[in-house]
């Protein structure tokens, strides 16, 4: 039960949050950057730029028209068929100069650059890594260095020291420089610190050297480019500031040499304008190189910030609503009728919900179960209409009818409206779904002046009254989400969600964040309100057991389909499913006899590519061929559906083996 | 000191500000023209050295076009008086310099900004904000940016607190006279006791700036607030 899907957890984050993909990926990594840089187009600008300057750098002697030095021509010249850029006032060559100074720039990028993210790595990791008094002390080091005020401090110093050459200037810069990535490399060893390899590492008796220099570093790939990059923008713009105020060598081949003496022969005003122009655009181009590259670097090792589009898959088709023809049921709630939601993914859209069909009765209890990544909360958080921007879901085809209106089809709008009066929703965590900013009180009144008009004396009132009804006493109401314990956070939601006694409430996983016990209290508290006020329920659950007496009917869910659905005690006494049936053989009976508890083998299947035929058959014990070929139908047997070809009279005359036995 | 502090203090706030703002925006209308096209564009503009981009200003709209004063806080025939006319020229003179820092500076508050705020809006409370049927620009402010900005706000500190010396070339170009201005001038004529003393102004400016974003998060965090 604990197995989660390939498919949600790579490709397309469900509606668990976005994790930041940097320590999964450690072998292949250079390999995928590679790819991923060749794909991201602000990276190969950055690439192009680069490999520009390098080239510059290696062969001037080669590229350059002329001595850049030589006062042989005559000065002040405008651009021309000898000089491109003109010349100086000195009368030398624009474009040459140009051409030298970029070496400069380049080695002080990228000395600065390693100096500064080799002390960066060195700091970091180790003061994450050690932790206690080593990372006290060397957390205050990199903390008084960043608070240093580099700019003026390096002026001080060349100004001490009148010498100030190429190599001055990329110890004092690099020395100066590296705080930052220090900082963001020790947070990142401090996350991974307790990551399960690195423990593996340690119980297996590797020395410390080993797990720094071939466990952690190369999760850490990114950081370190980044931490590099940075380095080097800052550093070729301090270079150039600084030269450009005369604090570098004069005689110097540089561009911040060139503009400090375009600045001292006013050459804007004197007609030389290039003269000024050109250098500071070599600056601006090199530091957007690393500046492009760094960008692009975030956006790859962080896919949140990547925009996606979904490509609709051609094989399924967006079932036209009104076809369905069927008229709303007065006594039902909730008819969703072929409903399917999609992600997007790297490899395309991802089919999450496929094809699903429920109906809920008023002051119902709807239990959805199933193993992680089987749809659950796809499906749900799709019938409360809270895929879509940010989250990478989209539905793709079917019909939500709610009180008798279409919610897919519902205008953001119109749907303000609905939401809170008329359903409202119970996140799996209330840690995060509370804002940690506002106290309840004013969560509360957000969610009463967004839907009434009721007075602030009123909706202080109804928010007492709701916590109440939880069993909160109310001088918590005014109480920030951290102050409260986990417990009573998630009653506090399950208070907020009740402010206007909605006709359905949709909940998801609301009780896996508590132990056992206040699991069990929270759940005798949800059912006798639901009886009392007469809203029907949602509730999803990887945790059968949690449901088997509270809910009146069962959804089990397997890989973004319906495979069983019927009465509650039904689905418990004679599950029909095959994946039922091992559902229920996972869990341990306290009253029944002694059984061997049996896991399920194998793990839910990629939804990128589901198994042709049933998508349980790779895992079904009682599998035959036919299940390997054709996807079963979902049967009605006895006013209850199940998705088995063994339920499936018509299929199973045409299958020979099947027949048989 | 003051004119450093009305010039680059104030285009610092602004900066944050308005960067901060166009973040938001970004981030909250993905894949709109903001999140499109900005994005791009200031990772390249903050890559500029702000004194060249301050040349060019000087040399477009001063004088090419002669529209704006090229350098000095006023001009030499004002008086140094509590006047209108004064008061004016002081603008006119701060406009160049004023609009170069914001330019360069802005940059980096809208990337992190809106970076910050894609994230956010990925959390659960933003997601129960619009279960709860909320306006969207309630979300936006109350949910998504006050959460956003948490982050930024030391990173603003330090901004304020760098004011100083990141004014030094600014004011160099533009021949402002205010702090970054003295201090070029002390190294230039060996004046180490001044150099020394600005140095220590420019540190301790660094660390009030810090003690105030620590006092802002304070009130703008509630978890940082009591760790009795």
């Amino acid at each position: 039960m604990t197995v989660t899907s390939g498919a949600v957890a790579a490709g397309a984050p469900g509606p668990g949050g976005f994790e930041h993909v940097v320590a999964e990926t450690r072998r292949g990594f250079g390999r995928d950057l590679v790819r991923a840089v060749a794909r991201n187009r602000k990276a190969m600008a950055g690439v192009v730029l680069l490999a520009f300057f390098l080239v510059l750098t290696l062969f001037p002697g080669e590229i350059a028209p002329h001595d850049p030095m030589a006062s042989i021509f005559q000065p002040g010249l405008g651009p021309s068929r000898e000089h491109w850029l003109g010349t100086t006032s000195y009368g030398q060559d624009i474009l040459s100069q140009l051409i030298w100074g970029t070496r400069q720039s380049v080695i002080i990028a990228f000395a600065v650059g390693g100096l500064a993210t080799a002390i960066a790595v060195l700091v970091g990791v180790s003061a994450g890594y050690l932790g206690g008094a080593s990372d006290g002390f060397l957390s205050l080091v990199t903390d008084v260095i960043l608070v240093i005020p580099i700019f003026p401090l390096i002026i001080v110093i060349t100004a001490y020291e009148k010498s100030s050459g190429l190599t001055t200037l990329v110890i004092v810069l690099g020395a100066l420089g590296w705080s930052y990535g220090a900082r963001q490399l020790r947070a990142q060893t401090l996350s991974l610190r307790t990551r399960d390899f690195l423990e593996a590492a340690r119980v297996r008796g590797e020395r410390r050297s080993y797990v720094i220099l071939y466990e952690i570093l190369p999760t850490m790939t990114s950081l370190i480019v980044a931490s590099f990059l940075g380095a080097a923008v800052f550093a070729v713009l301090f270079a150039a500031g600084l030269q450009f105020i005369g604090l570098g060598d004069p005689n110097a081949q540089s561009w911040g040499t060139m503009l400090y003496w375009a600045e001292n022969n006013e050459a804007l005003g004197a007609g030389m304008p290039l003269w000024a122009i050109a250098p500071g655009v070599c600056v601006a181009l090199l530091g957007a190189a690393f500046a492009l590259l760094n960008y692009a670097f975030d956006e790859i090792s962080n896919p949140a910030l990547r925009l996606r589009r979904l490509d609709r898959p051609p094989d399924v088709e967006p079932r036209d609503a009104a076809a369905s023809g069927e008229p709303p049921d007065p006594d039902r709630v909730l008819q969703v009728r072929g409903l399917s939601v999609a992600y997007t993914s790297d490899e395309g859209a991802v089919v999450a919900v496929d094809n699903v069909d429920l109906d809920l009765g008023r002051g119902e209890f709807l239990a959805v179960v199933g193993e992680s990544g089987c749809g659950k909360s796809t499906l749900v958080y799709a019938i409360a209409r809270l895929l879509g921007p940010p989250f990478s879901g989209e539905i793709i085809g079917g019909q939500i009818m709610f009180q008798g209106r279409d919610m897919v089809t519902l205008a953001e709008r119109q749907l303000r409206h609905v939401r809170w009066r008329e359903f409202s929703v119970v996140m799996q965590s209330a840690m995060n779904a509370l804002n940690p900013v506002l106290t309840i009180a004013a969560q509360m009144r957000d969610a009463c002046k967004a839907h009434s008009t009721m007075s602030d004396r009123e909706i202080e009132e109804r928010s007492r009254e709701v916590l109440r009804l939880v069993s909160i006493d109310p001088i918590h109401l005014h109480s920030y989400p951290h102050q409260l314990s986990g417990g009573m956070r998630q009653r506090a939601m399950i208070a907020m969600a009740l402010l206007f006694t909605p006709d359905l409430v949709i909940m998801d996983e609301p009780t896996s964040a508590l132990d056992v016990v206040a699991q069990r209290s929270l759940m005798m508290q949800i059912k006798e309100l639901q009886q009392r006020l007469g809203f029907a329920v949602v509730f999803v659950t990887h945790d059968m057991s949690l449901v088997s007496h509270f809910s009146d009917r069962l959804l089990v869910m397997y890989a973004g389909q319906v495979a069983e659905f019927g009465d509650t005690r039904r689905v418990f006494d004679t599950p029909r499913h095959p994946y039922t049936r091992a559902l229920l053989e996972a869990f341990p009976s306290i009253r029944g006899p002694k059984t061997h508890l049996l896991g399920i083998p194998g793990s839910p299947p990629d939804l990128a590519r589901p198994p042709s035929g049933c998508r349980f058959s790779p895992r079904c014990p009682v599998a035959r061929p036919t299940c390997h070929a054709t996807p079963p139908r979902l049967v009605e047997v006895e006013s209850d559906l199940v998705r088995c070809v063994l339920y499936d009279d018509a299929a199973l005359e045409r299958d020979p083996v099947a027949a048989e036995s | 000191m003051p004119w450093t502090l009305g010039l680059v203090g104030l285009t610092t706030i602004f900066a944050f500000l308005i960067g901060t703002f166009i973040g938001l925006i970004a981030a909250w209308r993905r894949g709109g023209f903001l999140d499109g096209v900005l994005p791009p564009i200031f990772v390249i503009t903050s890559a500029f050295p702000y004194f060249w981009l301050a040349l060019l200003a000087i040399w477009l709209f001063s004088i090419e076009l002669g529209w704006l004063p090229a350098n000095g806080g006023y001009g030499i025939k004002t008086e140094e008086a509590w006047s209108w006319t004064f008061a004016g020229d002081v603008l006119e003179h701060s406009i160049l310099p004023a609009v170069t820092i914001l330019v360069t500076a802005i940059g980096g508050w809208i990337l992190t900004m809106r970076n910050n705020t894609i994230s956010v809006l990925a959390e659960d409370y933003v997601r129960m904000a619009r279960a709860k049927g909320l306006k969207p620009w309630r979300i936006m402010w109350t949910y998504a940016g006050r959460n956003a900005i948490l982050p930024n706000l030391t990173g603003f500190a330090m901004s304020l607190g760098f004011v100083v010396s990141g004014a030094i070339l600014v004011e160099f170009v533009f021949n402002y006279p205010g702090v970054g201005w003295m201090f070029l001038q002390s190294v230039e004529n060996q004046d180490y006791a001044l150099m020394q003393g600005l140095f220590l102004l420019i540190t301790v400016a660094v660390l009030l700036a810090i003690l105030a974003a620590d006092v802002a998060t304070v009130i703008l965090d509630p978890r940082t607030r009591d760790r009795s």
